[in-house]
């Protein structure tokens, strides 16, 4: 192995043993989770409340999460200032997706306000099929974060989507119950990682900083 | 007799200790880390790792800052420039010897 790569393998290890906490899966899973219950609660009392669970959901967990990390990872494992290169990348990644999703949603709204008949072919296809495209999004977005944050089971969250809404459209299982499906199974996943990761660093006994020797 | 550039004796000793190489590769990777962060990634002793370093703060390689968060001591650590400079000029230096010899 070179130093270079030996550089890079010990750069990896403490990035992964920062973010093997299993906080990240939770915050996905209680997303997708609460979107879910947002439209069960919409089809029951037309409320409104998918458009803005999400809103409501960063405000509330993201404070959660920072506190989390601050009992839970930082006790255990100690704190650590990664350099400006990692969130770069994640920042040019919001943006870009940002843009995209922006650029899909105007497109959208131009083709559905033309109504029916001046709509193209393949729209109606993509609309047809809106599932199936949803979850191949996600399968897409899942795969850029884990090839850009390096944590590989985002992979699997993403394609586990595609998988779950492309058999939701043939199975006409409701968009809401597979919402809620995919969230407790990240959480789950999330929770499975974070009792590993308390197992594997247990809190330090008395002092838990030795530099001051 | 002077040194040649592929001569083993132009690397910096100070670094090339094995302990002291971790804790500097280690660094070198990250901005900043706590004593706690660096312990638990180099596995070495809270004793150890605090003398080794002191010797690499006397040295001006890496910047030891001490602070209370939460009523619990913490030390942060991150290389300083002199630091970042010297290990790179280090690997350049190892990596010219160990080119140089033969297989």
């Amino acid at each position: 192995m070179t130093k270079q790569n030996t550089l890079r393998e010990i750069e990896k290890k403490a990035y992964m043993s920062y973010h093997q906490d299993g906080l990240l899966d939770i915050v996905i899973g209680l997303y997708a989770l609460s979107f879910g219950i947002g439209i069960i609660i919409d089809r029951l009392w037309e409320f409104g409340f998918a458009t803005i669970m999400p809103a409501i959901m960063v405000s509330i967990v993201l404070p959660i999460w920072i506190h989390a990390k601050k009992k839970i990872t930082m006790p255990r494992i100690g704190f650590v200032k990664f350099g400006a290169r990692g969130s770069n990348k994640l920042f040019a990644l919001f943006l870009g997706l940002s843009i995209a999703g922006l650029g899909v949603f105007v497109l959208f709204g131009v083709f559905m306000a033309a109504g029916q008949s001046g709509r193209p072919f393949w729209f109606e296809m993509l609309f047809q099929y809106g599932m199936i495209w949803i979850g191949l999004g996600s399968a897409v977005i899942g795969s850029l974060f884990a090839y850009t944050m390096g944590l590989k089971r985002l992979h699997g969250y993403g394609w586990l989507t595609f998988a779950l809404f492309a058999s939701g459209y043939f199975l006409r299982i409701p968009f809401e119950y597979l919402l809620l499906t995919i969230g407790i199974v990240i959480i789950a996943s999330g929770a499975a990682l974070m009792a590993q990761f308390i197992r594997r660093y247990p809190l330090p006994k008395g002092a838990q900083d030795n530099g001051a020797q | 007799m002077a040194p040649s550039d592929t001569d083993i004796q132009n690397v910096d000793r100070l670094i090339h200790e094995p302990s002291r190489l971790t804790i500097m590769m280690h660094l070198y990777v990250v901005e900043s880390a706590d004593f706690q962060f660096l312990q638990n990634q180099t596995g070495m002793t809270p004793g150890n790792l605090s003398s080794h370093l002191r010797k690499l703060e006397d040295a001006g390689y890496v910047e030891v800052t001490k602070e209370f968060l939460d009523r619990t001591p913490h030390t942060a650590l991150k290389l300083t420039r002199k630091g970042r400079e010297a290990f790179k000029e280090y690997r350049r230096n190892v990596k010219r010897f160990i080119d140089k010899l033969p297989e």
